[in-house]
């Protein structure tokens, strides 16, 4: 056809001309809409999974931490392919977490959605779920509310603030490990990680280890089972330096408590030290423990786990001592026990005692005082003027203490090592004087004893040999029944392990 | 003492009863075959009678794809002579001269009609012009020597009329300016390159008018002196008045009578005419020219809304500043004037009588279109002793912006007591009285 005039004809021939290029201009514009508009989908994408199992929900539900203290889900499932070195067992096991096969991710592993990116971090269920054999054969059972004494949460801890500068941790080689976790990321994911998620993860992490790791520096190991509850939350939380904390302080793992029954430990002085008779507050600072914030924290997840524990009961202890001996032992133990732990009865444990979650002075007690001395005054003010401040959530009823507080006994079977800092082996071990007792033995066995608690070889070298020697790691301390005749110690041991 | 300004003009074979030209400027007046109306006698005359020592002619194309707007008289064929002769005789009968300008628009071409819209113009380049984006296509060199005949037979003709002489339009960005132009031109045949090649089309048709109408014939050239071609910031500036000046003694050498010195290699120009740019009258009247250019329909919208206005007001009103209105060519044509030993007239913004005796010092006549179309006797308030009229020109430049839609003539309203009183006027020349006729029954 003629084109009318010239410059029509011009008009035409540039728009011939140029036709290829505008659709490819559509075509871009498109795609950046469709990539535009799944990355404003996925970035909208915020929440976390519910379950309508209690259990369940204590084992994977989110309690909020994922947020502040998380990492991506797929930088979760890549570390293992990344560090193979570090992970022997190939997954997080390694470090003693526990899979009960319902999920690719650990008991107390939870996953929660933060504006398009899976972030994965701690629930309760990290510290309070451990397992148990009652032989070197038999299947290892998990017990959720019993202590995480497999746990290797120091070991963990220093492999992830280790990783953040580790030149494997570079966006390349992590996408690849990713990909080879069966994690690879779709166009939209890769975008909204190059974009955001890339460049600020080995800046988070360089940061935290950037406070955590002087810490670390002044503190001896953990140990299996073990947690340093209030210095990290120091540094980490409250951003205090770790050159701030005097000498005194800075050492403070202890054990894993277990967490059944908290109903009637209600008023009681809860934690080790008794700071505090509040369980919402113990609840709540025990969660801060575990990575969530004041702006983070899911105050319905968590109290639905607390209602759940109010009347958790221990699992009926596998032990089978002779009735007679029982009943001997019950006699001894009500004697010289009771008072201050309460008592076991057939139809269940009993939470009397004129001293039961009374505190004991550190110069009675006479067990390690590191884990008290720990928790400070000045943290205990800082703790009681911002944490939650202005909210129905704020501390008020934390105190400063001078002792350890007398716990209940109940799933007694269930924890040892005993004592706060776990450094008894088994029952029988805590009813010699001290210096008998194991100076150095292996913690985080699973199969029972019938002394009590975990078979738990002695050793002399292990990297994970547990030695009274070092600081916070004392067995002095709790001489009540160390005293006795040996066939009343026989006998009081087989009234303890019917608890 | 007599007055300078009214003392005659002696060329080499004419003399101009004062020195006060009536410069090219046209509305659409005729007819779509190029023959020329009586409406353009009534507006020639308009400033015969006003007092002007001469007209030159608006811009009359030599051929028909040398239009730059249909409805402008055309000189390409000789049945026109009487036409044209007429026009002379008219303009003369008020003692004024009547000078008619030869032009090409080249690629400077604002509305093709029916006789151009489906061809490119010839040019030297092509290149499309930048501002509008008109479309050209460069001549051959045989089609060069062509159109240099073609002006020579536009030349005969207005001597055949009888009229007092030719001027070429070698400035302003029509077909001259596009070979003289270091910019424009990019040929690489004898007529590109060179300053000399690039003038060789415009010394070749001064050749080959003195060839056709002889020595006795006036023959004055119009030039830019500067090009300032760089109006869209990207292109390049064009000629220098260093360049113009060369080209001015090369004229003079092959026999022209006297120069004409305007600037601008682009009509309009930021500096021709000089003044104000209405962007709002823009917006009503340049749709007429979306349509011809490329560029057109992006301009239109440039006009079109208020807030793209300061994008095209940024562009063209940079090169204004520091310069004055009146005069705005003068200095250049003082250096050309200095260089040559033929009359020299200078065109941009005249209208002070005052300024215009101070210019005559040096340079030997002025040139006016906008000042005349506001006041046509402009020359007798002068000789009255005034040095500005009543009413004068605002150079507004609406006349010229409205040149594509609206009647040539002064729409600045606030120079009228009404509007009925400046459409009365803008009507006073269609007042033809025409002797209509029944054409013959076939």
């Amino acid at each position: 056809m003629t084109a009318v005039s010239a410059v029509e004809a011009a008009l035409a021939q540039r728009r011939r001309r140029w036709r290829p290029v505008l659709w490819l201009i559509l075509a871009a514009v498109l795609i950046a809409l469709f990539v535009g508009i799944g990355l404003i989908i996925r970035v909208l994408q915020s929440g976390t999974a519910h379950y309508s199992d209690d259990d369940q929900h204590f084992r994977h539900g989110s309690i909020g931490a994922e947020v502040a203290s998380g990492i991506p889900y797929k930088v979760w499932q890549a570390l293992p392919v990344l560090f193979p070195e570090e992970f022997p067992a190939g997954d997080y096991s390694s470090f003693g977490f526990l899979y009960d096969g319902t999920q690719d991710l650990p008991i107390g592993i939870s996953k929660r959605r933060v504006s398009g990116v899976d972030l994965v971090w701690f629930n309760c269920a990290v510290c309070h779920a451990g397992t148990y054999r009652e032989s070197e054969e038999d299947t290892p059972r998990i017990i959720t509310g019993m202590p995480a004494h497999q746990l290797d949460l120091h070991g963990f801890t220093k492999v992830v603030l280790g990783a953040a500068s580790d030149p494997r941790m570079a966006p390349d080689s992590l996408r690849r490990a990713m990909a080879d976790a069966g994690v690879g990321l779709g166009l939209i994911e890769r975008i909204l990680w190059n974009l955001a998620v890339f460049p600020r993860l080995r800046e988070g992490m360089i940061e935290r280890a950037s406070r955590l790791q002087p810490l670390l520096d002044r503190q001896p190991d953990w140990a299996h089972g073990r947690v340093d509850t209030f210095n990290p939350y120091k540094v980490l939380e409250f951003d205090w330096p770790t050159a701030s904390l005097s000498e005194e302080e800075v050492v403070g793992a202890s054990d894993f408590p277990s967490i059944f029954l908290q109903g009637p430990r209600a008023e009681m002085q809860l934690h080790w030290d008794g700071n505090n008779p509040s369980l919402a507050e113990r609840n709540l600072s025990a969660a801060l423990g575990a990575g969530v914030t004041p702006d983070t924290v899911d105050h319905r997840s968590i109290e639905r786990v607390a209602d759940w524990l109010l009347d958790l009961e221990p699992p009926a202890s596998p032990h089978q001592p002779d009735a007679d001996a029982v009943a001997r032992g019950f006699d001894i133990y009500v004697r010289d026990c009771a008072s201050c732990h309460g008592w076991q009865s057939p139809d269940g444990y009993v939470f009397e005692g004129d001293l039961l979650g009374e505190i004991t002075p550190l110069d009675e007690v006479g067990t390690d005082p590191n884990r008290l001395h720990s928790y400070t005054q000045d943290f205990r003010d800082q703790q009681v003027a911002e944490l939650f401040k202005g909210t129905p959530y704020a501390f008020r009823q934390f105190q400063k203490t001078d002792g350890y507080a007398n716990a209940p006994l109940d799933g007694l079977w269930l924890r040892g090592p005993y004592l706060h800092n776990g450094s008894v082996p088994t029952l029988a071990d805590l009813l010699i004087p001290p210096p008998e007792r194991p100076k150095k033995f292996l913690r985080g066995g699973d199969v029972i004893d019938p002394q009590g608690g975990f078979i738990s070889p002695t050793c002399t070298t292990e990297a994970a040999c547990f030695d009274t020697g070092v600081r916070g790691n004392s067995n002095a301390g709790h001489m009540w029944g160390t005293d006795l005749e040996q066939p009343d110690k026989s006998d009081l041991i087989a009234y303890l392990l019917t608890f | 003492m007599s007055d300078p300004i009214f003392e005659p003009l002696e060329f080499q074979n004419l003399t101009v009863k004062n020195r006060i030209f009536r410069s090219n400027i046209s509305g659409r007046f005729d007819n779509e075959d190029g023959s020329l109306t009586q409406t353009r006698i009534n507006w020639e005359c308009r400033f015969a009678a006003g007092g002007v020592g001469a007209v030159i002619s608006s811009y009359v194309p030599v051929r028909m794809d040398g239009r730059i707007i249909a409805g402008y008289a055309t000189i390409h064929r000789d049945d026109f002579i009487p036409l044209w002769q007429k026009l002379g005789e008219a303009v003369r009968a008020h003692g004024a001269k009547y000078i008619l300008q030869l032009s090409h628009s080249g690629r400077q071409m604002d509305i093709p009609g029916v006789h151009n819209m489906h061809r490119p113009s010839p040019a030297p380049t092509s290149k499309m012009e930048s501002l509008h984006g008109f479309l050209c296509q460069a001549m051959s060199t045989g089609e060069v020597r062509q159109m240099v005949r073609d002006f020579a037979q536009g030349a005969w003709r207005a001597r055949e009329a009888g009229l007092d002489g030719v001027e070429l339009h070698a400035a302003n960005g029509y077909l001259f300016t596009q070979f003289l132009s270091s910019a424009i031109n990019d040929r690489t045949d004898c007529y590109g390159g060179s300053l000399r090649n690039r003038a060789r089309f415009l010394l070749e048709v001064i050749e080959a008018i003195r060839d056709k109408v002889g020595r006795d014939f006036h023959v004055q050239v119009k030039l830019s002196a500067t090009d300032h071609n760089n109006v869209l910031p990207w292109e390049g500036k064009g000629n220098t008045v260093v360049d113009t000046i060369q080209v001015a003694q090369w004229c003079e050498a092959l026999g022209a009578d006297a120069l004409h010195v305007s600037t601008g290699s682009l009509f309009p120009h930021p500096l021709n005419p000089p003044g104000d740019l209405p962007l709002d009258v823009l917006a009503v009247t340049y749709d007429a020219m979306i349509s011809s250019g490329v560029s057109g329909f992006r301009n239109f919208l440039l006009f079109r809304y208020p807030m793209l206005r300061p994008i095209f007001r940024w562009l063209w009103f940079r090169m204004k500043k520091g310069r004055p209105v009146e005069g705005v060519g003068y200095e250049e044509a003082r250096l050309i004037k200095d260089a040559v030993r033929i009359p020299v007239i200078s065109t941009g913004g005249w209208q002070t009588a005052s300024s215009v005796r101070d210019a005559l010092g040096h340079i030997d006549g002025v040139s006016m279109a906008r000042a005349l179309v506001a006041n046509p006797d402009l020359p007798q308030v002068w000789a009255a002793g005034y040095d500005l009229p009543p009413v004068p020109c605002t150079h507004c430049n609406k006349c010229l912006v409205g040149a594509p839609k609206l009647p040539m003539g002064c729409h600045e309203l606030a120079r009228f007591p009404s509007r009925d009183a400046m459409i009365d006027q803008l009507m006073e020349i269609y007042d033809t009285r025409a002797t209509l006729q029944i054409p013959e029954a076939s």
